[in-house]
């Protein structure tokens, strides 16, 4: 019986070397950048503001706005803990476009109040406009949560903070 | 073969091809109908005309366009909506509904058909035209002299539209002038009365354009035409006669006080306003009478004729008068009259006493001889007093002729009782001689109050 020493080269088969490093290399070449590609347009935001100058806002939305609150009328008993919607998506800087576009998405969710027509109106008319001047590129398919019936409490809060995001960009670019 | 083929059907792609571009109008199709003709149209937007309805109105720029089977569509700006048709009233094409989306563009095409004739980008924001203002008034305000027009417009109740510009416009309703434009920010203005022709009749107008940062748009239509009439300045003649007459009155009150002032300040009114303080010295002047300026005096005898000569006979104190003279001025020797003039010029005269001070410098002989006999002479002659500037006495002519007589006779001892006659009363620094051709009786006695007067002349010489 021959003893085998270290050296020697038995039980290793580099025959199948160029095949193994074939099979590595295509996963790197074919798997890892349609994987960066596919994760890049989540961490990045492909929105940004056309009406930097807020010329439309101040003329349109800002009076939609208003209508809507003036509609909503005065809400009590609103719980003083934040919305998980503004943990998550915060006016934060660099972001206040992309918050702006989800505020806007989550305001059509307030149709179904179906409150009277012209409240749908000014709805809507905040909804698209806003998305119209924040031009967002990438497509969000994730649905955003569906809102619970008639929160007034919540669309308030909302239309607020779209209003301190607005604000915040137009000081931002005086 | 194959080759050829090809090259064939290559051609005859090619002439279908550009067959099918260059139209055929014995087809009857009516795409390719008027394939000259302009389809540009022009539209324009109202926002909340219908509470918060909009209407957006568009027509074809030529106005001969056979807009039969024409129709207009909107895409792109509607609130959950895709297109809108317009509605074709008559030569225009009209449609109001509220959901519009007053952000971004929107494509407005001309449609055949299923097929597009022409499409452009409008923005209903930036088309908006106004609605025509109304209620135009024009007031005249005689205070300012100016007109003060006023106006109303329904966007000032509106939400989007709410600030305008405007254009007033006003001109004279006779002739063919040009009109006159103001552009405005507000509803309210003046007119001022200077800028127009007097008495004539104006005719004005209104109209407004969006004047926001946003809202962009055309001319509204203008706003019913208001006249006013300028007034005639002769009219203005006509004042309140009460306030000239009140002012003309208290002017010449004023003058007529002024005047009487003036005159009466002197006399009347200054001694109340400001009694004047006796004056001590003035008011014994005016006690001493004063004499007359232009006094001719001389010591000629003949101007002496009319004067009466009294003749002094005695003198009491004759001792006490020398001895009192030796005292102030020492016997002189007998003195020529020359020198005897000169003492008699150099003693001071500056009193009314003045003769008592001639009587100082006697001559010697005249002393020598006998007072009393001197005295008891007759007087041909008096001495007329003179200034004290001018006290030249003659005493060459009398000291040869004879007494002398003076003024305040020295005192007699033998006349203590008797009393000479008064020659003539004293005065400050003048004598006026009143002299009569008479003896003097030669006991005269000097009376208390010659003695006094004598004495006090004295005293003051002293």
């Amino acid at each position: 019986m021959r003893a085998r020493s270290c050296f020697s080269p038995s039980h290793h088969d580099y025959t199948h070397l160029p095949q193994t490093m074939f099979h590595v290399s295509f996963r790197y070449i074919f798997g890892i950048p349609p994987l960066i590609l596919v994760l890049l347009p989540v961490t990045s935001s492909d929105c940004h503001i056309k009406d930097k100058e807020g010329k439309a806002y101040e003329s349109v939305l800002m009076i939609s706005i208003d209508e809507l609150d003036k509609m909503t009328g005065t809400v009590s008993n609103c719980p003083n803990n934040e919305p998980n919607f503004f943990k998550k998506h915060p006016c934060d800087d660099a972001k206040e476009a992309a918050f702006l576009n989800r505020a806007a998405r989550k305001l059509k969710q307030f149709l179904k109040m179906n409150i009277s027509e012209e409240f749908n109106i000014h709805l809507l008319t905040v909804s698209q406009g806003t998305q119209t001047l924040v031009n967002c590129t990438n497509k969000e398919e994730k649905n955003l949560k569906e809102q619970k019936k008639n929160d007034p409490c919540f669309l308030k809060r909302l239309l607020r903070e779209i209003k301190t995001c607005w604000n915040k960009i137009l000081k931002g670019s005086i | 073969m194959m080759v050829l083929g090809r090259a064939f059907a290559t051609v005859f792609c090619l002439l279908q091809a550009v067959s099918g571009e260059s139209g055929n109008a014995q087809n009857g199709d009516l795409e390719d109908a008027e394939p000259d003709a302009d389809y540009s149209f022009g539209c324009y937007s109202q926002l909340e005309v219908d509470g918060n309805q909009h209407s957006l109105t568009c027509a074809f720029d030529d106005p001969d366009i056979n807009s039969t089977n024409l129709e207009l569509q909107i895409c792109d700006v509607l609130l959950q909506m895709g297109c809108l048709t317009l509605n074709k009233l008559q030569r225009k094409y009209f449609v109001k509904t509220g959901r519009f989306l007053l952000i971004g563009n929107s494509n407005m095409c001309v449609k055949l058909g299923e097929k597009n004739l022409t499409c452009k980008n409008i923005e209903i924001s930036k088309i908006v035209k106004p609605e025509a203002p109304f209620g135009l008034e024009v007031v005249y305000r005689k205070e300012a002299n100016d007109f003060l027009v006023t106006f109303n417009t329904t966007h000032s109740k509106k939400k989007y539209v709410k600030h305008l510009m405007h254009d007033m416009a006003y001109r004279p309703k006779k002739g063919e002038s040009n009109w006159t434009h103001v552009h405005l920010m507000n509803t309210k203005t003046t007119i001022l009365e200077r800028t127009l022709k007097p008495k004539a009749v104006y005719e004005i107008k209104v109209r407004s354009i969006p004047g926001t940062r946003y809202f962009k748009g055309f001319w509204s239509d203008w706003s019913p035409s208001s006249t006013f009439k300028t007034p005639d300045p002769w009219s203005r003649v006509r004042w309140d006669p009460v306030l000239p007459s009140i002012s003309i009155l208290s002017f010449f009150s004023v003058v007529l006080l002024v005047i009487l002032t003036c005159v009466l300040w002197k006399k009347r009114i200054k001694p109340i306003v400001w009694p004047s303080l006796p004056d001590h010295k003035k008011t014994l002047e005016q006690l001493c009478k004063k004499p007359q300026k232009n006094l001719n005096v001389s010591f000629n005898p003949e101007s002496f004729l009319d004067c009466q000569i009294h003749e002094v006979n005695g003198i009491q104190s004759r001792d006490e008068v020398e001895s009192f003279l030796q005292n102030d001025h020492p016997p002189q020797p007998d003195l020529p009259p020359e020198e005897l003039e000169n003492q008699e010029h150099g003693a001071s005269v500056h009193s009314p006493n003045w003769l008592s001070e001639i009587s100082v410098s006697i001559p010697e002989t005249v002393r020598r001889d006998s007072p009393l006999r001197f005295l008891s002479r007759n007087l041909s002659a008096c001495n007329t007093p003179t200034f004290p500037s001018s006290r030249s006495l003659d005493y060459r002519d009398d000291d040869r002729n004879g007494p002398h007589v003076y003024q305040d006779l020295l005192p007699s001892p033998g006349n203590t009782n008797g009393t000479l006659p008064q020659l003539f009363p004293l005065q400050s620094g003048i004598l006026i001689p009143v002299c009569q051709r008479q003896p003097i009786p030669t006991s005269s006695v000097l009376n208390q109050e010659e003695a006094y007067v004598t004495m006090s002349s004295f005293y003051q010489n002293k």
